[in-house]
């Protein structure tokens, strides 16, 4: 069975080919059942790939499935392989699962698009990348689902290209990404150079993790951060974040899916991947740890008082991310996995819940015009509120065992700070997603009377989804509960990928291992605090938010009057921290200016040199004349014959500086030679 | 003397060559560039290759000079096209030319001829003619017969580039394409 | 005197250029009879040219024959293939549009075939001026096929700055020739090699860069490039493909080999020019590309990137760098020609040359769209197309020779050249045309030539060691 691995991202593609090539004329029925077959087919055979995988034994569950050949020089080779073990196990069943449900959720949603078959074709595409990504056994595929993963979100985020913003949004996200990609080929670059200065040709994670005790931990250090980078890019860290909040301008499924449940965790997943790397550079988990931990914060408090309901979840994946890169940069490897499979669950819910929300609305996304939506969207709002509570960390939901799980991490190494920042991140994600729920779903409506006409409850094909995702979203934590015998499943599972970078993380932090010893009553103690962060932070929304508890709120406590309060925090969280002005102000800007220096250097500068030097010629020219006149004419009229020969081709050489083009010519010329004679 | 003969030679040249591209008629100009070539001529006589002087002479001066002359006046070219077409750069380029005259005199003088003479010494090129032949159709044979490939296809080009098209001449009367 | 017998006379070795000759003076005379459908002479040359593969592919021995004139090793068999392909597809292309110009005359197919013959001995060339008569044959028969449209002042704006230039160009070239000559006494390459030794003489190191300037003009290098956009713009699409792919290779074919075989102890000196201008010609062609409005100046400048990058892989002298460059410039024989197609084929139905005359190509030609994205991507250098491997063997090649800033340049170079790649991949896909635009049609023969090199393409991208080995294998010579 296993060797049938490449089958699973062999699907999507065809499926996109088929869509992508014929989907125009196919009818939109066929359209849909052939990307969502496709991703059925995926997720089945992923699933008897998972048994096939538990059935052996422990060590022997890393099995390298050959494609072919891709390229070969000399001792160097590079596989298309896969590389089946249980780390990217649990991607693909979360990439197909998710994926599939998505695609379903999707045949609904965008059912009134006119480019339907475009729609699948993209979305089949995406995961086909994904797969790549995630089951590549060598970095170069990794990083050709990583470049192909980019590509179709940009196309995705783009896709109502007629909307000057979604076509812009697209253009940030592919320009954000770049940067980061960019840091992640120097790293590759970098270590293909160290490895094959050891004599080692091949780029493959197993000969990578096996020797890279041997190189030096300097350049270990620098490759890590360099990867680091990239992921910071297609995980939307601080300070490359940005393009997230703005790529919600796509569909919404594709936000479920992209943007929240799979690629954007391709950074966590890749880290955790390279533990090895990681693990032998303790700085660069440092700084992973703080730029996440300081994300979580810095787009929670974002997300406190945004309006746009998919903006709230967009910072809250920010942030949830934020959670994320702190496990792994801890060395919290399973953590770090854990709750970012968690966290596709109820984030994929809880976008998909905002589509439904949107889709009765009729493409309203301001939560002030909303309200009282509980009344028309039973199973929504339900479902919705089930993905909140997971995300707020409350038990028994999968949320809380995932979240809870990097912050005994964080504690128990020793790393209190970040604990305490994740316990504050905790209660704003609650007070957030509650102050979400609340708006959306309780109190009156406050729609326009056309758009309150129109409220519905979407169709079957979109909620059933919603159901399984909110059940997924209520028992997913069960594989990772710690208190079962034998300790958490997922920590067994995954350790035979993750342990030699825990154990070398651990044993780095010296400190924090008396602690870790600590009794799980501390566990207990820390597990009551974060719920106890959580509920206040849904209580604290509910005395703002909830019409029937507002009574009960003190006269400060209202929306109205803290924002008038906090007037300059307010508004400096409204508006993001000016994060965007500042980018264009010091750096899109400057760019934009170079470039049009740049595109008309061509044509401008040399002109501007040669016109520089006008007056001389003027000069020259006289002479030159006054010499025709006196001498060469008065030798040569008797013999002149004058008359316009004016074709086009004559007229065309004198504007199309036929005699400039020469100039540069022999000025480059000149400058090789000056080089030349200097070096 | 050969020395003195050889400056004075090329001197001449370099200054008829200017004069070819600054004259604004074109029958000047053609008048400097026989000037040239007869200059190079000489200093082919000066080179002990008698041959290629008269090659020289020949076909440059006297056929292919004539013919440019002859093309020149039926089509009545003038003093009009050739006003001013430096587009203002004249004193740049001379600039230019000048600096890398310095230079590439600088490298020349700096560098030596290394290498002996081959195997063109004066005892051999006194039988001018036959050194040339068996040069020509004996190690040059290839290069000589892609010459006569290349002298084909200038034909061939002169035709293609002046020859209008059959017929109506339809191509002429559509509008500018793309 | 030279005994005949030293010279080795060896046909064998001269087969290629022998029939391509045969086959185009054929074409000749068959123009005379042939008064109506000239496209037969379209048919005759690419039949002719399909048998001439085997043949080309082919090498007897390598072995300097002809007085050391011409070397027909497998370097130079390599890259008579790529000149079959180029030129193949040209005639393809050339039929439709020869056609639908409405352009009655047959002497462009054997011009073609020609320029081909001349590409043919720049890189058979072992001797300067063997080298020189085959680059001005090759030269002046494209000065001819870009000016081929006398009625269209464009056409003959550029074939007469390609021809103005050119021969300012060929002259600085011949220039550098003789400098090299009188350093060392003789023009055969391996002979110019061994006199030299290693002796530093400034004459010919003015030799070698007036040499490099030649070179640097026909392969679009910065800043010898100035005709490139101009040129392009100005002759008939098909011969535009030609001139950015053969006339391409076959410049870097006699670059590379008379640099790698007659200049080897130079590396220091002219690496140090080809650094300068290699990196020079990837900034500034990526960068000015982005500006352009114009699909054919896009593609103008992107070939001048390209050129860059190729240069790179010349410059680090070693058997990957130079393999890469063969390999580089057969994916580029490919991915170029099906962009340039596609491109010809909008220009032919007189649809325009302006990227936003592409909006909208996604929804009434998805196949079309599908096939210029992907050429695009592979200009890019995305995987899994050749382009991406082209690329990747020409950087690494760099890094394993420790030219880390110039692999550095490349990468970013390649990153900006996304942009305006993707820049026509977002009008095709993501725009709608204005009101109804009318759409290309495409023959048969366009969609083999499209399905052709969309298959080559993608094939070596995923398949590319072959291909690469055979490179490797052919430059081996070279680098002893």
């Amino acid at each position: 069975m296993i060797q049938l691995v490449w089958l699973i991202p062999l699907l999507p593609l065809i499926g996109a080919i088929i869509n992508g090539v014929a989907g125009s004329r196919m009818g939109k029925k066929a359209v849909g059942l052939v990307a969502c077959l496709s991703m059925a087919a995926a997720f089945l055979i992923s699933v008897s790939i998972f048994f096939s995988l538990i059935a052996l034994p422990e060590e022997a569950r890393s099995i390298e499935v050959g494609v072919f050949n891709w390229i070969t020089s000399g001792s160097f080779q590079i596989d298309i392989s896969f590389l089946v073990d249980p780390l990217s196990t649990l991607m693909i069943l979360v990439v197909t699962g998710v994926g599939f449900l998505i695609h379903v959720y999707s045949a609904g949603y965008m059912h009134h698009d006119k480019s339907y078959w475009r729609y699948f074709s993209y979305l089949n595409l995406f995961v086909f990348f994904m797969l790549m990504l995630v089951l590549g056994s060598n970095y170069l595929v990794m990083f050709l689902g990583w470049e192909g993963v980019g590509l179709c979100s940009y196309l995705l985020i783009g896709f109502w290209y007629e909307k000057k913003s979604a076509s812009d949004a697209g253009k940030k996200a592919f320009v954000v990404n770049r940067i980061g990609d960019f840091g992640f080929i120097l790293g590759l670059f970098l270590l293909f150079w160290t490895l094959s200065s050891h004599g080692i040709h091949s780029l493959s994670y197993k000969t990578v993790f096996a020797s890279v005790h041997e190189l030096d931990p300097k350049v270990v250090t620098a490759i890590a951060a360099l990867l680091f980078v990239g992921a910071i890019g297609k995980s939307a860290q601080f300070p490359l974040y940005v393009w997230l909040p703005d790529a919600m301008e796509g569909p919404t499924p594709v936000s479920a899916l992209i943007h929240a449940a799979t690629m954007v965790t391709a950074g966590v997943y890749m880290v955790a991947r390279n533990n090895a790397l990681y693990s032998m550079a303790p700085e660069v988990g440092q700084v992973v740890a703080s730029i996440g931990i300081f994300t979580a914060l810095f787009a929670a408090s974002i997300g406190l008082v945004q309006d746009d309901i998919k903006k709230v979840l967009a910072y809250s994946t920010v942030s949830q991310l934020g959670y994320m890169f702190a496990a792994v940069g801890l060395g919290a490897y399973v953590a770090g996995v854990f709750h970012l499979m968690t966290h596709a669950f109820f984030k994929g819910l809880l976008f998909l819940g905002s589509g439904s929300v949107i889709h009765a609305m009729s493409g309203e996304q301001d939560m002030k015009k909303m309200g009282g939506l509980h009344r028309h969207l039973k199973t929504t709002s339900i479902t919705f509120t089930i993905g909140a509570l997971a995300i707020a960390g409350i038990p028994p939901l999968s949320g809380f065992w995932s979240k809870d799980e990097i912050l005994w991490e964080a504690f128990s190494k020793g790393h209190l700070v970040i604990w305490a920042v994740g316990l504050l991140t905790a209660f704003m994600t609650a007070f957030y997603m509650f102050r979400q729920v609340f708006l959306t779903f309780s109190g009156e409506c406050r729609a326009d009377e056309h758009t309150k006409h129109h409220i519905h409850e979407s169709p079957a094909i979109m909620t059933v989804p919603l159901m399984i995702l909110a059940f997924l979203a209520i028992v997913g934590g069960v594989v990772g509960i710690p208190f079962f015998e034998g300790g958490s499943k997922l920590h067994h599972f995954l350790s035979p990928v993750l342990s030699h970078g825990s154990h070398a993380a651990a044993a780095v932090e010296g400190a924090g291992e008396a602690v870790a010893e600590a009794h799980s009553s501390l566990e207990f103690i820390l597990m009551g605090v974060s719920v106890g962060a959580g509920v206040l932070g849904i209580f604290l929304a509910g005395l703002m938010y909830f019409p029937p508890l507002k009574s009960f709120a003190p006269s400060f406590w209202t929306a109205e009057n803290m924002a008038g309060t906090f007037s300059p925090l307010h508004k400096l969280l409204y508006n993001k921290y000016y994060v965007d002005e500042i980018y264009d102000a010091v750096i899109v800007n400057p760019i934009k200016r170079l470039c049009g220096w740049c595109l008309s250097f061509d044509l401008g500068v040399i002109d501007g040199i040669v016109n520089s030097a006008a007056w001389i010629t003027r000069f020259i020219s006289w002479v030159s004349h006054k010499f025709d006149i006196y001498v060469v004419d008065g030798l040569v009229n008797s013999m002149a014959t004058l008359v316009n020969f004016n074709s086009s081709i004559w007229r065309r050489m004198q504007t199309g500086y036929l005699q400039n083009y020469a100039f540069i010519f022999v000025l480059g010329v000149l400058i090789v030679l000056v080089r030349v004679l200097l070096g | 003397m050969e020395q003195l003969f050889f400056y004075i030679f090329a001197i001449t040249a370099v200054v008829a060559a200017i004069l070819v591209v600054s004259m604004r008629n074109a029958i000047h100009s053609a008048f400097f560039l026989i000037v040239c070539l007869l200059q190079v001529a000489a200093i082919f006589v000066l080179l002990r290759s008698p041959f290629l002087a008269a090659v020289q002479v020949f076909i440059y001066v006297g056929a292919v000079m004539v013919l440019f002359l002859f093309a020149v006046l039926v089509l009545d070219v003038g003093k009009e096209a050739f006003r001013e077409h430096m587009h203002s750069q004249s004193v740049p380029s001379l600039v230019m030319v000048a600096a890398l005259l310095v230079i590439m005199g600088f490298m020349m003088f700096s560098g030596k001829l290394t290498v002996p003479p081959g195997a063109y010494n004066e005892a051999a090129l006194a039988k001018n003619t036959e050194v040339i032949g068996r040069a020509v159709y004996t190690k040059f044979v290839f290069p000589f017969e892609v010459v006569s490939l290349l002298l084909l296809i200038a034909l061939i080009g002169a035709v293609v580039l002046v020859m209008r098209e059959r017929g109506k001449g339809a191509d002429r009367n559509k509008p500018e394409d793309i | 005197m030279i005994p005949l017998s030293s010279l080795n006379i060896s046909f064998a070795s001269i087969m290629p250029e022998m029939l391509l000759t045969g086959l185009a003076l054929l074409v000749l005379v068959l123009d005379l009879f042939i008064r109506e459908e000239k496209s037969v002479l379209g048919y005759v040359s690419v039949i002719g040219l399909i048998a001439l593969i085997p043949v080309s592919a082919r090498t007897i021995e390598a072995k300097a024959s002809f007085g050391g004139m011409v070397m027909a090793d497998e370097f130079a068999a390599y890259f008579n293939v790529i000149f079959i392909i180029a030129a193949i597809f040209t005639i393809l292309i050339s039929m439709d549009y020869l056609k639908k110009m409405n352009v009655r005359r047959g002497e462009y197919y054997h011009i073609i075939l020609f320029s081909t013959v001349g590409m043919m001995v720049m890189a058979s060339a072992n001797d300067l001026v063997t080298l020189y008569v085959g680059l001005e044959l090759m030269a002046m028969s494209f000065y001819i096929l870009v000016a081929y449209r006398i009625a269209s002042a464009r056409s003959v704006e550029g074939g007469l700055k390609y021809f103005v230039l050119g021969a300012l160009s060929s002259g600085i070239l011949l220039y550098g020739i003789s400098f090299t000559y009188g350093a060392s006494g003789s023009t055969n390459l391996s002979e110019i090699a061994r006199q030299l030794g290693g002796f530093q003489n400034p004459f010919l190191i003015l030799g070698i860069v007036l040499i490099t300037v030649g070179f640097g003009f026909k392969v679009a290098a910065f800043p010898f490039h100035v005709w490139t956009p101009d040129v392009y713009e100005g002759a008939p699409t098909p011969v535009t493909a030609l001139l950015s792919i053969g006339s391409k290779a076959a410049s870097f074919a006699a670059f590379m080999r008379v640099f790698m075989v007659a200049f080897p102890a130079f590396h220091a000196q002219w690496g140090e020019i080809l650094w300068m201008l290699s990196a020079a010609t990837m900034i500034f062609g990526s960068v000015v590309a982005i500006a352009q409005k114009n699909i054919v100046r896009m593609l103008a400048y992107s070939s001048i990137a390209h050129a860059g990058i190729i240069m790179m892989g010349l410059l680090v002298y070693n058997d990957l760098g130079a393999g890469g460059v063969l390999y580089y410039l057969l994916v580029y024989a490919f991915m170029n020609m099906g962009a340039f197609a596609i491109v010809a084929l909008f220009r032919n139905d007189r649809i325009g040359e302006s990227i936003s005359d592409y909006s909208g190509l996604a929804s009434r030609r998805p196949v079309l769209s599908f096939l210029m994205a992907l050429f695009l991507l592979s200009l890019a250098g995305i995987p899994p197309t050749g382009g991406f491997a082209a690329k990747f063997f020409v950087f690494s090649a760099a890094i394993d020779a420790r030219y880390y800033w110039l692999a550095a340049i490349g990468v970013v170079t390649t990153a900006i050249s996304l942009f305006f790649y993707a820049k026509v991949i977002f009008y095709m896909y993501m725009r709608e045309p204005d009101g109804e635009a009318v759409m290309p049609e495409s023959g048969v023969l366009y969609n083999v030539v499209l399905l052709v090199t969309a298959f080559g393409t993608v094939f070596l991208g995923i398949y590319p060691t072959p291909f690469i080995d055979m490179a490797i294998k052919a430059v081996k010579p070279l680098l002893m």
